[in-house]
């Protein structure tokens, strides 16, 4: 045999051992630590209309949720010890124009008080999940938060960057409704994937979006709200993701590299023999 | 199986056995891509050495050739043959697939866990004596600020400890404060997480800017209580020596 045609084969070779070697090496790294709990809410797509205003709509339940546990609000006074709310189940749909987030969680009694929020980061800069709070060494951005209060009725669309800087915005288009059964609140959430606002969290199916969520127990003990402002149950900033399309484009690629790794074998024997013949 | 051939690939089974499975005997695991490095320098090692001559080439492509061309194969060797031929092009089909897939994982976070502090926390005392009455204040303010989430028994296990992300520090472990200085625990008590850089996420720590409700005077000698009520030193610098 040649030079030439030994370093053929021997690239082809080097090409297939390191192929299953890599396969075999990486397959075998242990999964991230700590992931017990989600870490990520997905939309999933689905064709007609999502169940804006529906909190016990069938759909719901056909839908795999994910669970964030949540504990009290020590960042900055009032602070609070000891929470009413201590998980969240939050599902999630869209169609490709309008989504909706369902909340349920556990909370013994219905209050007019009671009340729960989503909070999004806006645009490209990192914000602090306690309001957008000012971070000394980075320069953060807005939230976007969501407001449900059960004596209100629906949804405020708001907008924070700091300590008590929280306030309702010009264009609400954000819409939710509650529903209290045995023990359980299920509030759904819901508004349109994109509202060209600046000021609002804007979700494209296939991005990553930064969510947290905070709820109020608002039983009312020895004359005063349980939990308000400040004194609620938290979570820290998860993830959320609208399901993008179907894309069958990525099979015509895997069909594809089968059949240059067929014509490779092809040619590499074809090789071997024709310098075997010589 | 004395061919050169069989000698590459017993050293490669050798060797990864070695990575894999002695070495963390004696020291922390290697990370998989370290061990794939690792082989994929050995196995190139080898490639070289039997390609320096053109007798030891022969010996080393010749086995590799006849199995690839198929001749003279019978049995269980040509059926071995046509399932590599078979297994090679769906492994990378496989390959093409798990590459393009959509991920349902969101972006992997490395997250500095201790940071470089700011140039004006380094090196500063606590100008603070050590005496009982200051760890006993220290236990005291740590017991009223800090145990909700870091843990009566500094572990990190306090009551609102649960569902925070990245969790509070446990100081009983000695990869935390043990591994630190006085003056690193001030900084991050008196800055807390906002204080971070943006290695550190700052955006996602619930640790309060105590310098806005606590005096320097209490934060040292927290700091003295801390490291008392876990059992752990400070990291000085004579020790670095």
């Amino acid at each position: 045999m040649g030079y030439m045609k030994i370093f053929n084969v021997a690239l082809g070779l080097t090409l297939m051992v390191t192929g299953v070697g890599a396969s075999c090496v990486f397959a075998s790294d242990p999964p991230p630590e700590g992931e017990t709990g989600s870490v990520a809410v997905r939309l999933f797509l689905t064709e007609g209309a999502v169940p804006a205003d529906d909190p016990n709509a069938a759909v719901w339940n056909t839908i795999e949720p994910a669970e964030f546990k949540l504990a009290p609000q020590v960042h900055w006074p009032d602070r609070i010890q000891e929470v009413t709310v201590k998980s969240v189940k939050v599902r999630g749909v869209h169609n490709g124009e309008d989504m909706a987030i369902l909340l349920e969680y556990a909370d013994p009694s219905e209050d007019a008080a009671d009340a729960a929020a989503v909070e999004f980061m806006v645009g490209d800069k990192m914000a602090h999940f306690a309001h957008g709070q000012e971070m000394l060494q980075v320069e953060g951005g807005d939230v976007n938060i969501w407001y449900w209060k059960k004596e209100h009725g629906k949804a405020t669309d708001m907008t924070a960057k700091g300590f008590k800087t929280i306030r309702p915005q010009e264009n609400q288009n954000v819409s939710a409704t509650g529903a209290w059964q045995d023990g359980t609140w299920r509030v759904v959430f819901s508004r349109p994937l994109q509202t060209g606002d600046d000021l609002d969290v804007q979700v494209t199916p296939g991005e990553w979006r930064n969510v947290a969520f905070a709820f109020w127990d608002g039983e009312i003990v020895d004359g005063d709200v349980k939990e308000k402002g400040s004194q609620k149950a938290v979570s820290s900033w998860w993830y959320l993701r609208a399901e993008p399309p179907p894309d069958n484009s990525i099979y015509g690629y895997v069909v594809l590299g089968i059949v240059l790794a067929a014509g490779f074998e092809f040619f590499l024997v074809r090789k071997i023999r024709r310098g075997n013949e010589s | 199986m004395k061919g050169p051939l069989a000698k590459t690939a017993i050293l490669l089974v050798g060797m990864y056995v070695f990575l894999k499975f002695i070495l963390p005997l004696f020291t922390a695991p290697l990370p998989a891509s370290l061990i794939f490095l690792y082989l994929a320098l050995t196995f190139a090692s080898a490639m070289i050495f039997y390609t320096m001559s053109g007798g030891s080439l022969d010996e080393f492509m010749g086995p590799v050739g006849r199995f690839l061309t198929g001749s003279g194969q019978v049995g269980i060797a040509g059926t071995a043959r046509i399932l590599v031929f078979v297994l090679f092009p769906l492994l990378v089909g496989w390959q093409t697939y798990t590459r393009l897939a959509p991920s349902d994982m969101p972006p992997a976070e490395n997250r500095t866990i201790h940071p470089a502090p700011p140039g004006e926390f380094v090196g500063l005392a606590n100008p603070y004596p050590r005496t009982p009455e200051n760890i006993m204040m220290g236990k005291g303010l740590y017991a009223a600020f800090c145990s909700p989430c870091h843990g009566a028994n500094f572990d990190g296990k306090g009551p609102a400890a649960v569902g925070f992300n990245p969790p509070p520090a446990n100081f009983s472990d000695p990869g935390t404060i043990a591994q630190l200085q006085e003056s690193y625990l001030f900084w991050r008590i008196k800055k807390g997480g906002v204080g971070l850089p943006v290695e550190a996420m700052p955006w996602k720590s619930a640790m309060p800017r105590w310098e806005v409700e606590l005096p320097d005077e209490w934060i040292w000698k927290i700091i003295m209580g801390e490291y008392d009520g876990a059992g752990q030193s400070p990291r000085t610098w004579e020790e670095e020596e």
